[in-house]
């Protein structure tokens, strides 16, 4: 909500005699720096505050995956092919004790195929902060330690189910998430550099050249995004490893993703040149490059956070439709979208519902990095 | 204006002929061409390793081996003289692409456009709505529902609709028409059942840019909202409703008219995904297949008419921004 | 003697913010006469603007009227007149809208914005005649060329189709005003409308507005922080600090022999040609934050006459003359001046929700 002085007339800049300016008891608003005020703008929004520990929440998970995820994302069970989720439950008896139930299953007799029910008599019990399967956190420091799982390795543990391998989708969601989130942020800072790099010139320079670009940029924001992309990740060969392949569709994502940016760093340092700030500094002797990085950027940096906040999202959901399409990260490599993958058969979609629930971690992580971004561009301008 | 308008249709020109250059590139760009592709795939079926002197042959066959700028100016010559866009390397027997461009687009075009009119038609009440009674509760729904759209990827929209006709309604709304349907004349009942299936590739395409578009016009009605002009139409005597309507909305549909410029693209693209999903004979699957299978001048002939669409959309909505806008016509 | 057209009693408005309520106006009673030229004068702040508003029920929110009375002397069609309390009337309803435009008028201070760039100066100028009159177009287009001829826009019939961006800013104040008088009202209120122009227009507004007052013969209430104006046009002359009215006088009076410290300070601090000191004489101290008025009389901590009881103590209207007020405690319990309006009211301060 805006905060209104009710009778300050529109408009009447006349200098008087009499005036005088409206006095603020706090002193603490006339020397807060800019960060400051920022923050306790934004501390406001109480949505954005929400998203934005969402985000975090997120982000830790996937920095310790192995730890949050009951078993590594490769590991199946082939008796357990598309076994349905176990739901959790913390009482038995009327006394605390964590456990799931466990399966049974009938055998169609024309197709052979599996169908999971889940056995009341069968109990599992689940353990919290246990000892299970080896890993290698971030590929350095040898641990076993779990969140929550089974203490049998034998024993099906598939919170949310199982897919067309046997494997805990549970677990590749969490996995998931360091490919899906990293992408985004790798994306954005090519994106971002690019935006900057070219925005910049564009706005500083000015000119013909500016002209120039600006009109290059509106003829790629035309071009509909999706068949460029589709276009560009056909390119990539079919024998390239699973990392040339990842760090391929983040060069791509971002190639279209800069435009946004470039836009925005333009307009700042076009407006910021007539700034009478900038020009103060000018007449003071500042150097070019220092007037840049000192004087203009700290200006909009907390502009160009937000939009890139905003730029993420984008990237997400643009990696995902990608691999969802398999044009973009392949197996073994394990994102949402290429999770997605398995659901684009109706049939297979319907008997297996629960082969969706990758769909919910990303909405609820591009809806909370949305809040987060017009939080965050809500408060950027504190003034 | 004309003088906008003259500006405006150079620059499509130009923008368009840019295009052609960035189309013909991509298809360029993966190593190795159809011929390529035609070997290994033979290699790996029959393990059967064609000679070199072949490879030559094929290639002349096929026009693959002249250097790159002769390759772009028959393309493009061909495309303006004689309207064809180059044989297709796939389908048998052999038809030109813009046969398959010619089949594809107007259902292309179709969804594009109703999905546009859906999202001018949700998206204008609930941002009108939105900005006058502020901080409401409708207020807020309708911008929770907005990033919901913004979040939910459209094509797990379609898969949850798919999801939801099959298990409710038994048959999932794949396609355009239902199997039974698909090749009888034209009835009543075929326009029925085309209109059971359409339903779901439109809203799922518009939801996305509804999102956007009642943000936009909430902003732009808030702003406009606090103008003094507002005020002076109040104090005439006009009633709140006839206000509203005459003025700020009036003023706030300009930037919404020119939404439409970048709307198009976004509306292509996610048809293009959406049709692989629900297999609409439009041109996304089309699309896909020739990217797949190298198929030069389809998978860049596709490209290039889908980017000359949003183009002349924009264009459009930028003539018609310029009716709208007396400020515009008259300078 | 001349007749009350509107009687403003005890008015107050608040403003419900987040930060606390604000009080606007605050106990304003003021006067306004049939065909008489009532300027209000005050700085930025002092509530002047939304005053005016609420004469029309045009009150942005989050203000709103807490109470008092607009008391309207409404003449009705046969002749009689009845009186109307345009304060309890309801913002949106049919009864204020039917004397909105038509009654009463009102011009603003940015002619650039105050005009919509997407309808043409005659399609709002005809707006307003067809909203309260039934009117065919061909003649309503021709009363809205009259009109605009009457304000001294040259070639009328041609202007009366362009678009008000084409307009200077004093050609804009010019239709404005004709829109404001095309259905003959009998108070015309401006809101500094000569304040965003040039010198030159300032003076051929001004001289058009006394021209057309005379003409319709209807009140004009000229709202203004500028006392140069006030001299060119009042009549009467009334000086508000912080939503109160602390002197009311007419023209000559004022500027002669002012009674309210407020009102002697404003006058000192012009510049004037004839002086020989170097420097100006501003009113010591600054406006108060408006969350945080002051105690008793409002101008106390800057007045330079101020006593100590005047810190507590709420001066009440004191008549000094048939047509002369003051709220001052200078000036109450003198002897041969009785006090007027001496209810007890509360001191104020900020109310926080």
């Amino acid at each position: 909500m805006d905060k209104i002085v009710p009778f300050s007339e529109a408009g009447s800049v006349k200098p008087e005699q009499a005036i005088g300016n409206i006095t603020t008891d706090s002193h603490e608003l006339e020397v807060a720096s800019q960060w400051k005020l920022i923050w306790w703008k934004f501390r406001r929004h109480k949505v954005a505050m929400a998203g934005g520990l969402v985000v975090l929440a997120y982000y830790i998970v996937a920095l310790f995956a192995n730890f949050f995820a009951p078993v590594h994302f490769e590991t199946y069970q082939e008796t357990y092919v598309y076994a349905p989720p176990q739901q959790l439950h913390f009482f038995r008896d009327g006394q605390f004790f964590p456990h799931v139930l466990g399966y049974s299953f009938e055998r169609d007799p024309e197709s052979f195929k599996k169908t999971w029910t889940i056995n009341e008599e069968v109990v599992i019990p689940v353990s919290f902060f246990y000892h299970g399967e080896p890993y290698m956190l971030w590929g350095l420091i040898p641990s076993d330690l779990h969140l929550i799982g089974t203490a049998n390795p034998e024993a099906p543990f598939f919170l949310l189910g199982a897919d067309k391998s046997g494997r805990d989708l549970f677990s590749r969601i969490i996995f998931s998430s360091q490919i899906s989130l990293t992408v985004g942020l790798v994306g954005v800072t090519l994106s971002l550099l690019l935006g900057i790099i070219i925005g910049g010139i564009s706005g500083l320079i000015g000119g013909p050249l500016d002209n120039g670009i600006q009109r290059l940029i509106e003829i790629l924001i035309s071009i509909p995004t999706l068949p460029l992309w589709l276009a560009l990740a056909a390119i990539v060969p079919l024998d390239w490893t699973p990392l040339q392949v990842y760090l391929m569709i983040t060069v791509i994502l971002s190639l279209i993703g800069w435009t946004g940016l470039a836009r925005v760093v333009r307009s700042k340092f076009l407006s910021l040149r007539e700034e009478d700030f900038i020009l103060a500094a000018r007449l003071d002797g500042v150097p070019q490059g220092r007037m840049i990085f000192n004087h203009m950027i700290p200006s909009f940096l907390s502009h160009i956070i937000a939009t890139v906040t905003l730029a993420i999202p984008g990237m997400i959901l643009g990696e995902t439709a990608l691999s969802f399409l398999g044009l973009g990260l392949r197996p073994p490599v394990v994102s949402w979208g290429v999770m997605l993958q398995e659901t684009q058969k109706v049939v297979v979609l319907a008997t297996y519902p629960w082969l969706l629930y990758p769909a919910v971690a990303i909405i609820v992580v591009v809806l909370a990095l949305n809040f987060l971004g017009d939080g965050l561009r809500d408060a950027a301008d504190p003034y | 204006m004309w003088k906008y308008i003259l500006r405006r249709t150079l620059y499509m020109f130009f923008t368009v002929w840019v295009i052609t250059l960035i189309s013909f590139a991509i298809i360029q760009l993966p190593p190795g061409d159809y011929v390529t592709n035609l070997m290994n795939q033979m290699t790996r079926v029959s393990g059967v390793t064609l000679t070199p002197e072949y490879e030559a042959q094929l290639r002349e066959q096929y026009g693959l081996n002249e250097p790159i700028y002769v390759q772009y100016f028959k393309w493009m010559s061909n495309i303006i003289l004689k309207g064809k866009f180059g044989d297709s390397f796939v389908y048998r027997p052999p038809r030109d692409a813009v046969e398959l461009i010619a089949e594809r687009l107007p259902v292309t075009f179709t969804l594009s456009f109703f999905s546009l009119l859906l999202i001018w038609v949700i998206a204008l009440p609930i941002g009108i709505y939105s900005a006058v009674r502020q901080y409401s509760v409708g207020d807020y729904i309708a911008t929770f529902l907005g990033f919901i759209g913004l979040a939910v990827p459209n094509f797990l929209l379609a898969l949850i609709c798919m999801f939801i006709t099959y298990k409710y309604f038994g048959q999932a709304m794949i396609g355009l028409f239902s199997a039974d349907i698909v090749d009888a004349p034209w009835s009543w009942e075929k326009f029925v059942d085309l209109l059971q299936h359409l339903w779901i590739p439109v809203v799922v395409i518009g939801l996305g840019g509804t999102a956007g578009l009642i943000r936009t016009m909430r902003a732009n009605l808030l702003d406009e909202l606090k103008k003094p002009y507002v005020e002076t139409a109040r104090a005439k005597g006009l009633s709140e409703l006839k206000l509203l309507f005459k003025y700020p909305v009036r003023h706030a549909m300009n930037p919404f008219v020119s939404t439409i410029g970048w709307i198009l693209p976004g509306l292509v693209a996610g048809e293009v995904v959406v049709a692989i999903v629900l297999n609409l004979p439009t041109s996304g699957p089309v699309l896909y297949d020739a990217l797949r299978n190298q198929d030069q001048f389809v998978a860049a002939g596709f490209i290039l008419v889908l980017s000359v669409l949003t183009v002349i959309g924009t264009f459009l909505s930028d003539i018609l921004l310029a009716v709208l806008d007396p400020r515009i016509r008259l300078e | 003697m001349s007749e009350k057209l509107i009687e403003i009693k005890d008015l107050k408005i608040h403003f419900f913010t987040d930060e606390g309520v604000v009080r606007a106006v605050d106990g304003l009673d003021l006067t306004i006469e049939k065909g008489k030229t009532l300027c209000l004068v005050g700085e930025s702040g002092c509530g002047k603007s939304v005053a005016c508003r609420a004469l029309l029920q045009i009150v942005r929110s989050p203000g709103k009227i807490v109470s008092g009375e607009i008391l309207y002397n409404h003449r009705l069609g046969n002749g009689t007149e009845e009186i109307v309390d345009i304060a309890k009337l309801a913002p949106t309803g049919r009864q204020v809208r039917s004397i909105r435009g038509k009654e009463i008028s009102m011009i603003f201070q940015e002619p650039m914005t105050s005009l919509s760039p997407m309808y043409t100066v005659g399609n709002q100028i005809i707006e307003n005649i067809q909203l309260h009159n039934k009117m065919p177009d061909k003649a309503a287009r021709e009363l809205a060329i009259s009109l605009l001829g009457q304000v001294g826009i040259p070639k009328p019939d041609r202007l009366v189709d362009e678009y008000p961006f084409r307009l200077s800013g004093g050609m804009r104040q010019r239709a404005m005003i004709a829109m404001a008088l095309s259905c003959n009202p009998t108070l015309l209120i401006a809101d500094e409308p000569t304040t965003a122009l040039d010198v030159t227009t300032q003076a051929n507004i001004l001289d058009l507005m006394k021209n057309l007052q005379a003409k319709y013969d209807m009140s004009l209430l000229f709202i203004t922080h500028d006392l140069g104006v006030v001299a060119e046009i009042a009549d009467d002359v009334a000086v508000m600090y912080l939503g109160k009215i602390v002197e009311k006088s007419d023209v000559n009076t004022i500027f002669n022999a002012p009674k309210h410290p407020y009102t002697q300070a404003l006058l000192n601090s012009i510049p004037k040609i004839t002086m020989k000191r170097e420097e100006l004489d501003p009113i010591k101290g600054m406006v108060p934050n408006p969350y945080r008025r002051p105690g008793g009389c409002p101008f106390h901590p800057r007045c330079p006459k101020a006593m100590p009881e005047c810190q507590t103590v709420e001066p009440a209207v004191t008549k000094l003359g048939e047509n002369h007020f003051v709220q001052c405690l200078l000036y109450e319990n003198l002897p041969g001046k009785p006090a007027l309006v001496a209810e007890n009211r509360e001191l104020s301060g900020v109310v926080n929700d």
